[in-house]
């Protein structure tokens, strides 16, 4: 267990942090990360876009423009849900972050707590098929190649399609392959492995493949804190622990902790009203009634 | 006496020691006080209500005061406090005397707050809050009885428009003063005021005042209540306001059944209670929605059995914001399509494939999601920073016919991102604000009331009469929905442009499935919602993933995590020697423990979980991938391959999760579902009146006014924002199979559609007249943007003052309308050049029947477009919804 370090991202990512303090002190994470208040990464506003010369638009169709334009949001927005709906399954360890440069692309790490794998933690980056949700399944691809029977001794990459051989729209999303990803290092499957060795090794001389996996958390820890594979600027970048950035962040977090009302959303200070007693469908009913109508 | 009066309000205020601790002063201003409890001069009056006021500002200074005069005897009796007990009869007082009387009392009802003796004097010993609340029904009944009426917009009381109405400021102040009170007294003296309120006031005035017969008396209670609930802050006014409305008979109708009436009125009155309605959505009040709209869906007897447990799912795709666009009328939709851009982004992006970031490759792969460029493009235009992104490429080349204003009204054809902003806002708000209601009304909670269920009856009795009954009710349904819904629906874009352009097609694969696969019965859709398991309910699971050893055993539901229990299980381990770490055969073993434990507390009826326990790791089961074949033997129910004879067989399969559904389960199993719901009463299977006549008025759009149909839609859009999936599902869920008699929204903009496109069709210059009622809405709302928000209204809510529909041209056109001045230049502006239309509302009405027609059908074309559009976007924009707004 090292504690000293910490995580960041080029934008606002309060759950690393949330993270990284659990890892040194154990704490629950659930009331952390619940109360830490998480924003769908916003879209920066300064940015250049990326534009490709404009190809002398062929506007054959033209009479059915207005529903076409309106695609790229559809895509847009199904991320966006997919990504909201990672954040709702709270994972546990696990974080993502989609890129800065396309919602198709999601850059991650996972923390292994227990097991044989613990300690480990490894970033990662998700592949969408841009033709989601009718495409394949996502790829995922650890940024160092772990020693796991199904993770590509080569490449990194997680054996994904052996858990979702068919990618069904409304029945299979992003959180489960992350969940997947986090379930093969506390279950290990040996059974048509990408790295055979691993596989072997698990079957026949566990001890050795123990101690095989260790050395491959321990190097993959100490890459930590190498510069991103992809740059991004929303790219997972780990620093080592600073107290000048990192104890006021935590700070920060501690008092949200408290006082998630306050912190959450101040542009918001609109409340409700309810008089609704719980349980009950009839209005006023949660107090006694005290006057004739 | 009134040379004593001033001279000890002279003295009081100038003093700088207290004077009033001596006796020798103290004793003769009572004296002097006491005489003056006789009717008096208008003179002395004024020196009194001076007087008064400074000495409760002095004894607000210094409390311990009060109880000297609190103590002292005079000849009003014992323990009466005199200063207030004369300064009652000036509450209800114009000018600067009541405004010192209110002032001096509030200082004395702040001081109550901390001390009950004073509070208990002024409920038991004076006669304050009984003279505070008749005093408004007195004050009412002097208000003007009808509203002058300065244009057809004008549609609820704001500040500008009572400001100048003395009685109104009378009445108005009064209510303040009330508002002021409850906010600082003691508890003891807020209770007695708001009763005092409600029976005093509400019930002996207001609710015969909003009952008279006339119509303009209507119009102007309706917009009296209104500008009373908005002016409102205090919580536990507004409760006797809001329960007043809720709950109180007239006449054996509760006071909201009437206003829900009068939204079928016509034209003013309808528009002043759709006002009313605003303000009410617009407080988030979980009693007020409960009543409008909640109790009606609650049984979920407006679905179809099956269905219930799609309430809860969230349309990620953007599917039903396809629906809502597509229903755009064809007449109404852009020449030439928005900046290319966008779409010629996409096939590149589409064959580029993504290179495979392996060992080997550097990292270079980025690949963009074309729609983020849009983003930027969108966004930038809204900025200033618009020579950044050209929209060169854009329609102004392919479309001629129109000259310099094309610009800007093309510029309607691409604010979708604004409504898309402006949805997320709204529903981030409104769940927010929604955190403090009692449940979440997804279907399940709270359970509907009315005929008591056996939740204990066996479930796995199979279907009896309900099965042919639901089919027969069913199928035709499709039948229905296809025939109304196919053709302005999913095949729509084919039928209307390039045909099967597969460019087209891939653009729509995202989420506009009908328009993606233009053939599909609808049917198909439901079945694929149908099967689709609300998350984490393991629905489909059965059957172990592919090649792990570890099968999951058949009948496997998910419960409180694993990986809590996993965690405590391990956070014991570390005693073990560091670095042992935990071996993989106790790991395993202890897993192996786990599942089996969990796997025995797997009761079938485990209801439906919070979002939480998806994290559940074994959930995993439920959607791994399975060998083909696979599906069938699971523990899940059988799936039949056939779209069509799964919606046919979708109702019995809902038998399947056990009684998790309250009504259904319960009387499916004593098969005495038909008897019971036809037994229910109408209401149970509509969605309420309100919805009702909302839709009624929203099927009518075409005729409506321009003005009724801001105001309308707007409150749809309201409505539409409201995140409980009881709701959200019946509004925005286009998959949903409604009972036949339930009407859905998108049946009833389907035929808004149709009338509309019929109308084109019968109206030969239509794009003409439509190109210049949207120039003349732009023209009138961008001229009223320019007030900025200073021109708002400065009432005590100003955020509950929904602005629903700030970016389409309602609110702008709407937040003007009580400004004569502002509204005629802001028409005249617009007219410039345009005179010829005789489209402007204000225009002299000739051939006025007629003309006002094509009118309203052509306002009523510009509007709905824009209205589905915010739809669409509010559709999108919940799916998107942080799960962090309403934990």
């Amino acid at each position: 267990m090292n504690p000293f370090w910490s995580m960041s991202t080029g934008s606002v990512r309060k759950r690393s942090d949330a993270e990284e303090k659990t890892l040194s002190g154990e704490l629950r994470t659930s009331p952390l990360r619940a109360s830490a208040k998480k924003q769908l990464p916003s879209i920066p506003k300064n940015a250049v876009p990326i534009t490709k010369p404009a190809s002398p638009a062929t506007s054959s169709q033209s009479t059915n423009g207005t529903h076409a334009s309106y695609g790229p949001f559809y895509l847009e927005y199904s991320l966006l849900a997919e990504f909201t709906l990672v954040v709702k399954q709270k994972l546990p360890g696990v974080y993502v972050q989609p890129s800065y440069r396309s919602a198709l692309m999601w850059f991650g790490v996972i923390f292994i707590r227990h097991g044989l794998y613990q300690d480990g933690v490894f970033k990662f980056t998700v592949y969408i098929p841009d033709n989601y949700p009718d495409g394949d399944c996502p790829r995922l691809v650890f940024d160092l190649p772990v020693f796991h029977p199904l993770v590509d001794p080569l490449s990194g990459e997680l054996d994904v399609k052996r858990a979702f051989a068919k990618w069904r729209r409304n029945h299979n999303h992003i959180w489960q392959v992350l969940m997947y990803a986090r379930r093969v290092f506390y279950k290990i499957d040996t059974t048509s492995p990408l790295n055979p060795e691993a596989a072997v090794l698990y079957e026949k001389d566990v001890q050795l493949f123990k101690s095989k996996v260790v050395d491959s958390v321990k190097l993959c820890s100490s890459h930590l804190f190498d510069q991103p594979k992809i740059e991004d600027p929303y790219a997972i970048i780990f620093s080592p622990w600073n107290p000048a950035i990192h104890d006021e962040a935590r700070e920060k977090m501690l008092t949200q902790k408290k006082k998630p009302e306050d912190q959450h959303c101040k542009s918001m200070h609109v409340s409700g009203l309810s008089w609704v007693k719980p349980g009950s469908v009839q209005p006023f009913s949660k107090e006694e009634k005290t006057m004739p109508t | 006496q009134v040379e004593q009066l001033k001279l000890y309000e002279m003295l009081i205020s100038q003093a700088r020691q207290p004077l009033l601790r001596h006796k020798s002063v103290l004793t003769p201003l009572l004296r002097l006080l006491s005489v003056c409890a006789e009717p008096a001069s208008a003179p002395l009056e004024n020196s009194l209500v001076l007087l008064l006021n400074q000495l409760c500002v002095s004894v607000a200074r210094e409390p311990a005061i009060l109880e000297l005069f609190f103590h002292s005897h005079t000849d009003q009796g014992p323990a009466n406090l005199i200063i207030f007990s004369l300064l009652i009869p000036f509450i209800h007082h114009e000018g600067a005397r009541g405004q010192q009387a209110r002032d001096a009392l509030l200082l004395i009802m702040a001081m109550s707050a901390s001390n009950r003796a004073v509070a208990q004097s002024i409920t038991d010993n004076s006669y304050f809050c009984p003279v505070l609340a008749t005093g408004l029904s007195a004050l009412y009944s002097s208000l003007p009885r009808k509203i002058e009426v300065r244009g057809d917009d004008w549609h609820f009381l704001r500040r500008e428009d009572w400001i100048g109405v003395s009685s109104l400021v009378l009445f108005m102040n009064s209510l303040e003063f009330c508002n002021a009170v409850i906010q600082v007294a003691h508890p003891l003296v807020q209770k007695q005021l708001v009763d005092y309120v409600h029976n005093g006031f509400l019930v002996p005035v207001m609710g015969p005042a909003l009952h008279k017969t006339s119509v303009e008396e209507m119009i102007a209670s309706t917009a009296y209540l209104d500008l009373f609930l908005r002016s409102v802050s205090e919580t536990a006014l507004l409760k006797t306001f809001l329960r007043f409305v809720l709950l109180h008979r007239h006449d054996n109708t509760t006071i909201l059944d009437t206003l829900v009436g009068r939204i079928n009125s016509n034209s003013r009155l309808c528009m002043v209670s759709l006002s009313l309605f605003r303000t009410l959505l617009s407080l988030n009040c979980e009693d007020v929605m409960l009543q409008l709209v909640l109790r009606y869906l609650l049984p979920c007897s407006h679905v179809m059995l099956s269905q219930k447990r799609a309430v809860r799912d969230l349309d990620i795709y953007g599917k039903t914001a396809a629906k809502f666009l597509s229903l755009i009328p064809r007449c109404c939709r852009p020449e030439s399509p928005p900046p290319s851009r966008d779409r010629d982004e996409e096939p590149p992006a589409r064959t580029r494939g993504m290179p495979l970031p392996g060992a080997d490759v550097p990292p270079a792969p980025k690949p963009s999601t074309p729609s983020r460029l849009s983003f930027f493009m969108r966004q930038a235009s809204a900025a200033p920073a618009e020579a950044a992104t050209p929209r060169s490429p854009g329609p102004p080349a392919g479309s001629p016919p129109w000259p310099g204003p094309r610009d800007e009204v093309a510029e309607l054809d691409r604010n979708y991102l604004e409504y898309l902003r402006d949805a997320r806002h709204s529903i981030d708000r409104c769940a927010w604000a929604c955190r403090v209601w009692s449940a979440p009304y997804d279907g399940e909670d709270p359970r509907a009331p009315g005929p008591t269920p056996d939740p204990d009856s066996p479930p796995g009795r199979p279907l009896g009469p309900p099965t042919p009954r639901t089919k027969k009710r069913g199928l035709p349904e499709e039948g229905v929905r296809e025939a109304q819904g196919g053709p302005l629906g999913g095949d729509e874009p084919s039928a209307g442009g390039a045909g099967p352009d597969p460019r087209d097609g891939g653009t729509l694969v995202n989420g506009a499935h009908g328009a993606a696969e233009p053939g599909q019965p609808e049917g198909d859709v439901v079945v694929k919602k149908v099967r689709r398991s609300p998350q984490g309910e393991g629905e489909g699971g059965g059957g172990a993933p592919n090649g792990a050893p570890q099968a999951r055993p058949p009948g496997w539901e998910p419960l409180p995590s694993v990986d809590s229990l996993l965690e405590e299980l391990l956070a014991r381990v570390p005693a073990e020697p560091p670095g042992a770490g935990v071996s993989i055969e106790t790991f395993t073993e202890e897993l192996r423990e786990i599942e089996a434990e969990m796997q025995n507390g797997a009761t079938p009826t485990e209801p439906p979980e919070p979002p939480l326990s998806h994290e559940e790791e074994e959930a995993f089961a439920s959607f791994a991938a399975l060998p083909e074949g696979d599906a069938g033997t699971g523990r899940a129910p059988p799936r039949p391959p056939d779209p069509l004879a799964q919606v046919v067989a979708s109702p019995p399969r809902a038998v399947g999760p056990p009684p998790s559904q309250p009504f259904t389960g319960g009387h499916r199993g004593t098969g005495r579902v038909p008897a019971a719901c036809r037994a229910l009463p109408d209401p149970a299977v509509s969605p309420g009146p309100f919805v009702s006549v909302l839709f009624g008025k929203l099927e009518n759009m075409p005729h409506n006014s321009l003005y009724v149909n801001f105001l309308l839609t707007g409150l749809v859009a309201q409505l539409a924002c409201y995140p409980q999936p009881l709701l959200r599902s019946f509004l925005l869920n286009t998959n949903m199979v409604f009972q036949p008699s339930v009407k859905s929204l998108l049946q009833v903009l389907g035929s808004v559609k149709n009338k509309i496109e019929s109308f084109a069709a019968s109206q030969e210059d239509f794009p003409a007249l439509l190109f210049k009622a949207k120039k003349y809405l732009i023209a009138r709302g961008r001229l009223d943007w320019t007030e900025g928000p200073g021109a708002a209204p400065a009432l005590r809510r100003p955020d509950t003052l929904a602005r629903s529909r700030k970016p389409s041209l309602g609110e702008l056109l709407l937040r003007h309308a009580n400004s004569p001045t502002r509204a005629r230049h802001a028409a005249q502006l617009a007219l410039q050049g345009l005179r010829d239309g005789g489209l402007h509302p204000l225009a002299p009405p000739a051939r006025h029947g007629e003309a006002l027609r094509v009118r309203n059908a052509v306002y009523c074309a510009v509007i709905f477009s824009e209205f589905l559009k915010e739809l669409a976007a509010i559709a999108q924009a919940h799916a998107v919804t942080s799960p962090f707004l309403t934990e």
